[in-house]
């Protein structure tokens, strides 16, 4: 009972705490975008063709960019705080739902590699460290310094050739069937089926990551003197490396899985654009050629947001993992 | 049943070794999905002449006319027209028993609306396309009598669905057309009718069955996605996912593989009524290229063919004048012309540069300039590299310089700070309505994007330009023409490059889609596909 208050508490001050930053990043954000020369207007115009400068001073005074900085920064704090994204000028519609719109396919690819990556990488590096220096280990280093080291588009494009183009079994690109339009369980099946290639792509650049770190991580507990004793209380070797060493050799891995949910979501633009999925990467990439600044910095903000969330997140699990780390 | 689409579904009915009878039944109906690249800001080509948007629109709404691939007037929702004596009414006859997608029918209160309120008012061309029409009488609900101040012949070349879609005056009137629900929820008269846009995936049109055309669309459903990566675009290409690319969708680089393939053709037809052209735009108010010996000496040294075969794989044609050649087909083309040689003539150039008196420093250089290039894309790129190595045996020292859309835009049409720019021009159907906006004083219009950013003023041009638009009789005007070619030629305030030639790439499976001279900016009504 205590400790879940504790908890409580501490998730609250947490979450005091990141108001501020996140308030700071959108200022920051805000200013940094405007760096950036030319505005909407001037790509919306040259987009059309020919427009008068009558017609782009109106379009400039409807998107409220005739006013100076500071007021514009104002109304847009403003904005936020009432939770109001803003409006998107050039897809017409409110940023806040475009966001949306785009987070679900993000969320989608980020889980399933985050799924993929982290646990294949725990299982590839904890059989790498318990065959130390055998074939098994020198191969499984070998595949993960080659996936480390690959571009990720080309992987992309190589998956593509060989498994749309040669074999037939997966869709090149998108994230449905556009010519069937399935519902229902066919429509899941479709997304899950278009849902592989872009996740294996992702999922090999981190995988390496993970199975590196997962590998050292093993090998350091491996040396400490709990192992020691355990082994002197006549534990199994089994019993030793899957309750006492995975344990704490999982620490390191959570941490960067947590930093780099943060960077997922902010999407990928490589992989979203080899494969046409509609995330948050390529919304962001399009905006900031498009000078769409308001959904620029609601990206922005949704990932400041996020981040901090799974940083909580973490740090709770954390506790649970080693209950010797307190929340304070 | 359109003969052509038979012809074809009996081949491949044959080559599928399937009895033709199968092949004819499955020619109605089908779900198409092309390439739409990039994703269209909104839907409303009334407002906006984008590229993508032309992709989509136009299957959505009609036209008063239609061209054919001769660019001659079809008839489209305008059944027939009249033009007076003195050039300075038009008469259009509607078709009748014309609905809206929304069921309300269209009348020549729609075509008044349209044009005097919202093309002729917000449309980035129709201030230009209309500019003659001071009102537009409707005695009746099919008839529309257009009041001209002056003859503007030009005006019946940019009525197709893609310049001048006819909108829905009943879902518009009392709003700012620019910010009305139209713009993402198209209602128009066309073969399809819109059904969803998914941002970032696709845009879906469903079939109207109440289309006038009878029997039309023979497609059930065109399904626009939008596919950012070219090789993924390539291989959803290969792979059948998509069945229709245009407008450089697929790369020159890739069309040219897809070509050898079975089951894959590319075409050039379709962009008769766009006609682009590359070109230069000097600055012609400051220096090396205020003086007209320089711009010419430019135009001179560039090897248009050596551009074309190995920057663009083979797909254009030297330019040899202001004018498309294409535009020889009414009569307004000048051949001949000087300074427009097709593989360079480095000695002419040197000879140009001598005798106007600008002579090299001891390292050889006359000049030192920064070369801009438009940025859409790595062709461009690879032609300023091209175009640095061939002004140096010149004397010319060129920098070249890459930036975003944005910042080009702004320096090119808004700073003035540019002295050579690299960039292509739409000259559409007729002169007035796509080349005036390069030379005319008049189009030296400060922030506006695609006009005269030379900054050339020329009295004498201007006033040929100004009885260039008006003179209905065809061999005066093309006297007129012929002129402004020749002034142009000398003066060379913008060197045309080449004519470009896009290409689309399509599935053999899809026929008929390039039934008219609008190619993938058409409706799509007659195509259809073959099993």
């Amino acid at each position: 009972m205590e400790g879940s208050k504790r908890r409580a508490r501490y998730v609250l001050k947490r979450l005091i705490q990141a108001v501020p930053i996140v308030l700071a990043i959108v200022v920051l954000n805000f200013f940094l975008l405007q760096l950036a020369e030319g505005d909407a207007v001037d790509v919306l115009a040259g987009e059309a063709g020919s427009a008068t400068p009558e017609y782009m001073a109106e379009l400039r005074e409807k998107f409220g960019l005739d006013k100076p900085l500071i007021v514009q920064l104002g109304v847009y704090l403003k904005n936020v705080v009432t939770l109001d994204l803003g409006y998107s000028f050039r897809h017409d519609m409110p940023v806040s739902q475009l966001v949306f719109d785009r987070f679900i396919p993000t969320l989608l690819l980020m889980t399933s590699t985050i799924f993929l990556a982290v646990g294949l990488g725990i299982v590839l590096g904890l059989v790498a460290a318990s065959g130390l220096n055998t074939w098994r280990d020198t191969a499984i280093s070998i595949f993960a310094l080659i996936t480390y080291a690959t571009p990720l588009f080309w992987v992309g494009l190589m998956l593509i050739v060989v498994f749309s183009l040669n074999l037939g079994w997966f869709p090149t690109s998108g994230m449905e069937d556009f010519a069937m339009f399935y519902e229902g369980w066919d429509r899941v099946v479709d997304i899950a089926h278009h849902l592989v290639l872009p996740t294996i792509t992702l999922s090999l650049f981190y995988l390496a990551l993970y199975t590196r770190l997962m590998r050292a991580s093993m090998l350091e507990q491996a040396g400490q003197d709990y192992v020691t004793t355990a082994r002197a209380k006549g534990l199994t070797e089994r019993r030793i490396v899957f309750v006492h060493v995975l344990r704490n050799a999982l620490l390191p891995v959570v941490t960067m899985a947590g930093v780099q949910v943060g960077a997922l979501i902010g999407g990928s633009v490589i992989v979203e654009s080899v494969f046409a999925w509609p995330g948050l990467g390529m919304l962001a990439f399009e905006a900031l050629f498009a000078r769409d600044l308001n959904l620029l910095l609601g990206i922005f903000l949704l990932s400041a947001v996020l981040v901090v969330a799974v940083n909580l997140v973490v740090d709770i699990i954390y506790s649970t993992l080693d209950p010797r780390i307190e929340m304070a | 049943m359109n003969f052509k689409a038979l012809l074809m579904g009996a081949t491949w009915a044959i080559g599928l070794a399937l009895s033709p009878i199968t092949a004819i039944a499955q020619n109605s109906g089908g779900n198409l999905v092309y390439l739409v690249q990039p994703e269209p800001p909104s839907l409303a080509s009334f407002l906006s002449t984008s590229g993508p948007i032309g992709l989509v629109a136009p299957k959505i709404y009609d036209g008063l006319f239609d061209y054919d691939t001769d660019l001659q007037i079809v008839p489209s929702l305008a059944e027939s027209y009249e033009v007076s004596e003195d050039g300075k009414t038009v008469t259009f006859k509607l078709r009748q028993g014309v609905v809206w997608h929304d069921g309300a029918p269209f009348t020549s209160a729609d075509v008044a609306f349209t044009v005097m309120d919202v093309l002729k008012q917000v449309h980035p061309r129709g201030p230009n396309s209309f500019r003659e029409v001071t009102s537009i009488d409707t005695p009746d609900d099919y008839t529309a009598v257009f009041n001209l101040e002056n003859p503007a012949p030009y005006m019946l070349r940019a009525l197709s669905v893609y310049e001048s879609p006819m909108v829905p005056k009943h879902l518009l009137e009392g709003q700012d057309p620019r910010n009305s629900d139209l713009a993402t929820n198209p209602v128009g008269t066309g073969p399809f009718r819109f059904v969803e846009w998914r941002k970032g995936q696709y845009i879906r049109l469903d079939k109207n069955e109440n289309y006038w055309k009878p029997g039309l669309p023979l497609l059930d459903r065109i399904v626009g996605r939008f596919i950012p990566d070219a090789s993924t675009r390539t291989a959803a290409m290969e792979n059948g996912e998509v069945m229709y690319g245009a407008y450089g969708a697929i790369p020159n680089i890739d069309a040219v593989r897809l070509r050898e393939m079975d089951g894959f053709s590319v075409t050039t037809d379709g962009y008769a009524m766009i006609n682009p052209m590359a070109l230069i735009e000097f600055n012609t108010t400051k220096p090396p290229f205020d003086n007209p010996a320089m711009r010419r000496a430019v135009s001179l040294v560039m090897d248009r063919q050596f551009l074309i075969d190995n920057i663009w794989f083979g797909y254009g044609k030297p330019a040899t004048s202001a004018l498309s050649s294409n535009f020889d087909k009414v009569g307004l083309y000048r051949s001949g012309l000087p300074n427009y040689p097709a593989t360079g003539d480095l000695e002419a150039a040197i000879k140009e540069l001598d005798d106007a008196g600008i002579m090299p420093d001891a390292d050889g250089v006359r000049a030192s300039i920064t070369l801009d290039l438009i940025p859409y894309g790595e062709d461009w790129r690879r032609a300023g590299e091209y175009m640095k190595q061939a002004m140096k045996p010149l004397g010319i020292e060129v920098e070249l310089r890459y930036e975003d859309v944005p910042t080009w835009l702004n320096r090119i049409y808004a700073e003035y700070d540019f002295e050579m720019n690299v960039n292509y021009f739409y000259q559409l159907p007729d002169p007035v309505l796509g080349v005036h906006r390069h030379y005319g004083t008049d189009q030296i219009r400060q922030g506006t994007h695609f006009v005269n950013s030379s900054r050339y003023s020329n009295p004498e041009l201007d006033a040929l330009l100004a009885a260039g638009a008006q003179e209905p009789d065809a061999t005066k005007r093309a006297e007129i023409y012929g002129e402004i070619q020749e002034i142009l030629a000398t003066d060379m305030p913008v060197a045309n490059l080449f004519e470009m030639e896009f290409l689309t790439v399509y599935n053999d499976k899809l026929a008929d889609h390039a039934t008219s001279a609008m190619g993938a900016y058409g409706p799509f009504e007659n195509a259809s596909i073959t099993e």
